[in-house]
């Protein structure tokens, strides 16, 4: 369904946002994993068709987007970082706006996405006065009024409350059936239950792409536990990668990455956590290969 | 075609609804309706709405409507561009206009769309004003209502305008260096040069033809129908003085006549094109586009002179900072004061700039170019902390929270007296009138520049009426003292400088209750 081959993004100061990067996905949820300053906003970006590919290409059933963009957009549900409302419009009255940018002209459709989304009961109420998890969810629900093939959702949980992020990432595991669709985050709870596969990227690059069994192999016989006294945990903490502490009265309980202890420590089983911490640290392509 | 449509419809409509269901359009309305109250004032006051030649026209449907389709021209053609011009950066700072990018909605169909809802609103405001100008027939008319006259005066001049300043709008809001505050200032002497080619022409009785094609102020056929209607040129429109000895007068109101109509539709419709110059330039929210990637994105060349005077302010403002390290009240305001030094390398710039003319120019010279200047520098300082979200981390400082309009205004003093510190000293030697004229003129841009920014949380608010203000002040040229706020032509007097400083105090009180009151709501 969607290929990237070779995609970069410089900016104009010489910097990159996301450098040579390849994937091909079909559909499932895909979690896009990285911390702050990746270069997944810019990807979904690109993806989205709001920015260009200083180089490559992104295929979407085999038609380039950045020369048939309009294929692409007719069958994109896309909710980007940081989404914003305009606060005098109702709920209702905002939906119906974004459905007809869509080409969506039934308000039947509208009024159906605000069930789904549990707001069907403030949907004459104006947006400005909505909690964050509201606003997310009704941003949710422009995404999928046209009915998309490719949703994408950049940083959808930023903000909102441990209740409404797992409510959120219900409707997204709901919404996965038959689509695909792309989940950036760089909390790696948001994607475990949910990602059919993970994407990692660091530095612009993607460092790898996995099913999270996958990715919890590569890592097995390199994650540690111990149990350390509180004055060599604030030692050991800037020198292990550590990817939970968790002070109880013998000490505290440490699991860490690495591919050797380094201190007394028993092999510990993988959770997703820890293999992302090890591929950031220690994965074969933790550091990105320079380009010209 | 029909999605096409829809699409357009929708925007339209979404604009629309978002901006009538505001508050502040609210209020706009009600404070031109009022201002329509004063603008035909009642002849018994001595004063009238339209003069000819020092006899009163009597209010029928065509001095009224003229009356106040003129005024409505003036409003929409300055302040309109004001309340319009943020259609676009709305969807930017919601990011709404990213999702919107993402669907199969064309450029064009946006702009477009863009320009119907600024060309709805404004003619929407417009009818409104237009009804309730004609209700001031029944309040102080003297002659039976014709509502064709009547609605005819605002369909002659009014159009070309809403027309022009959509048109511009949707323009400078797709051109990046002009959609912030140099836009803002750029439209305003825009504004006022088309009204000064147009009515210079029709001056010299039409000695540039082509001139009235741009007329999209309507200013130019106004003075020629009214001379041409009336055979004079002594015509004022506006709460004027008359002679009570002389008759009245009857004006039938404008008509269109044979010459103008060609100009006319070119006015009306030529605006257009700036709309297909606007798709050309038009970021389709592209982040690189905007400026919304981090500062090693595409700069202007406004940043690019910024950003070459950065290393130099940067030393400055680590010098200027030490005084403000006391932690008292006053060094707060410093340390604010010094940050618009860093936010805006460019005063840095104003102040180099400034510094060098004073040693070389008289003082008073310099005095008009230094107030706009100093205006537009000190514009955001009392709004650039809602704007940037940092309010609630200000809030949180308790001597900041409850203090925060004497803060903005101490800090605001302090910058521009920084700033104008070489022409400070040189009026020191033209005695204490021109001094304390001055200083008055200093402080009462630095009060009124707070107050707005506080009550309105825009900094617009206060360019566009201090350089309106400013405008009436430099081409009255000193003629009536009251208006010589800061002794640019050396005019003022203490009973000037008394009256500002009044202003002053009653702009910062009210910005204080103004802003307790919405501290209790919060």
């Amino acid at each position: 369904m969607l290929k990237i081959e070779s995609v970069s993004k410089r900016f104009r100061a010489g910097n990159f946002g996301v450098r040579d990067l390849s994937l091909e996905v079909k559909s499932g949820v895909i979690g896009l994993l990285g911390p702050n300053g990746a270069g997944k906003t810019t990807l979904m970006q690109m993806i989205a068709t709001i920015t260009r590919p200083t180089s490559g290409r992104i295929l979407f059933h085999e038609q380039d987007v950045a020369k048939r963009p309009n294929e692409l957009r007719r069958r994109l549900g896309y909710l980007p970082q940081d989404f914003g409302v305009y606060d005098n419009l109702t709920a209702t009255e905002f939906l119906t706006y974004f459905a007809a940018l869509k080409g969506v002209r039934s308000k039947k459709r509208v009024m159906e996405m605000l069930e789904s989304v549990n707001l069907h009961g403030v949907a004459k109420r104006t947006v400005g006065g909505f909690s964050g998890g509201m606003k997310q969810r009704l941003g949710i629900a422009q995404a999928l009024i046209n009915d998309p093939e490719l949703v994408i959702v950049d940083e959808p949980t930023a903000g909102l409350d441990p209740e409404e992020r797992v409510r959120f990432r219900n409707v997204l595991s709901e919404i996965g059936f038959g689509k695909l669709v792309i989940l950036s985050t760089h909390i790696v709870s948001d994607v475990e239950s949910i990602a059919t596969e993970i994407a990692v990227m660091k530095n612009g690059a993607l460092l790898t792409m996995a099913t999270p069994e996958v990715l919890l192999k590569k890592c097995e016989g390199h994650v540690w536990q111990s149990v350390v006294a509180s004055e060599q945990f604030d030692q050991l903490r800037t020198t292990l990668k550590i990817s939970s502490a968790v002070r109880k009265p013998d000490g505290v309980h440490i699991r860490f990455v690495g591919p050797s202890p380094e201190i007394v420590a028993t092999p510990a089983e993988p959770e997703l956590e820890d293999a992302f911490l090890y591929l950031m640290n220690f994965g074969e392509a933790a550091k990105p290969p320079p380009l010209p | 075609m029909t999605a096409s449509l829809s699409r357009i419809g929708a925007i339209v409509g979404a604009d629309f609804r978002i901006r009538f269901r505001r508050v502040s359009t609210l209020i706009v309305f009600l404070l031109l309706s009022a201002f329509a109250y004063v603008w035909i004032p009642n002849p018994s006051t001595g004063r009238t709405l339209i003069q000819i030649n020092g006899q009163r026209a009597i209010y029928n449907s065509g001095a009224i409507g003229l009356g106040t389709a003129s005024l409505c021209m003036i409003f929409v053609g300055l302040f309109g561009f004001y309340v319009i011009s943020n259609a676009i950066r709305r969807d930017v700072t919601t990011r709404c206009g990213v999702i919107a990018a993402s669907t199969p909605m064309r450029s064009g169909e946006y702009l477009l769309g863009k320009f119907l809802g600024n060309l709805t609103f404004l003619t929407t405001f417009v009818v409104g004003f237009m009804l309730s100008s004609m209700v001031m027939l029944l309040v102080r008319g003297e002659a039976r209502i014709e509502p064709l006259v009547f609605i005819g005066q605002y369909l002659l001049l009014t159009p070309s305008a809403i027309v022009f300043v959509s048109a511009v709008a949707v323009l400078f809001e797709s051109i990046r260096w002009l959609s912030g505050k140099f836009g803002d200032v750029v439209y305003f002497f825009l504004w006022m040069t088309t009204i000064g080619l147009v009515a210079g022409n029709e001056a010299s009785h039409g000695k540039i033809p082509w001139a009235r094609c741009f007329d999209f102020t309507s200013f130019g056929f106004m003075i020629d129908q009214m001379q041409h209607t009336l055979n004079t040129h002594s015509v004022s429109i506006g709460a004027s003085p008359f002679d009570p000895a002389k008759p009245t007068i009857i004006f039938p109101g404008l008509t269109l006549t044979r010459e103008w109509i060609v100009p006319r539709l070119i006015s009306l419709v030529s605006p257009l094109l700036l709309l297909p110059v606007a798709a050309l330039f038009f970021h389709r929210f592209d982040p690189v586009r905007t400026g919304a990637v981090t500062g090693k994105g595409r700069r202007n060349w406004l940043g690019r002179i910024q950003s070459l005077f950065k290393p130099l302010s940067r030393r400055a403002v680590t010098i200027l900072e030490i005084p403000g390290r006391g932690g008292s009240f006053l060094g707060a305001m410093w340390i604010d004061a010094v940050l618009t030094l860093t936010l805006i390398p460019f005063a840095f710039v104003a102040f180099v700039a400034i510094t060098i003319t004073n040693i070389f120019a008289p003082p008073i010279a310099t005095l008009p170019a230094l107030f706009a200047v100093l205006a537009i520098i000190v514009s955001d300082v009392a709004t650039r902390d809602g704007r940037a979200g940092t309010l609630v981390s200000v809030r949180s400082i308790s001597r900041l929270r409850e203090n925060y309009v004497w803060w903005k205004v101490g800090s605001t003093l302090l910058l521009s007296l920084l700033l104008c510190a070489a022409p400070l000293l040189r009026m020191i030697a033209l005695g204490p009138v021109a001094l304390g004229a001055f200083l008055g003129g200093i402080v009462f841009v630095a009060s009124t520049a707070t107050a707005l920014g506080v009550v309105t949380a825009n900094p617009k608010t206060f360019i566009v009426g201090f350089l309106t203000f400013w405008y009436v002040v430099v081409n009255d040229k000193g003629v009536t003292p009251v208006l010589d706020f800061a002794g640019f032509f050396g005019h003022s007097n203490a009973n000037t400088i008394a009256l500002y400083a009044l202003i002053s105090v009653i702009a910062l009180v009210f910005a204080q209750a103004f802003y307790r009151a919405r501290l209790a709501r919060a």
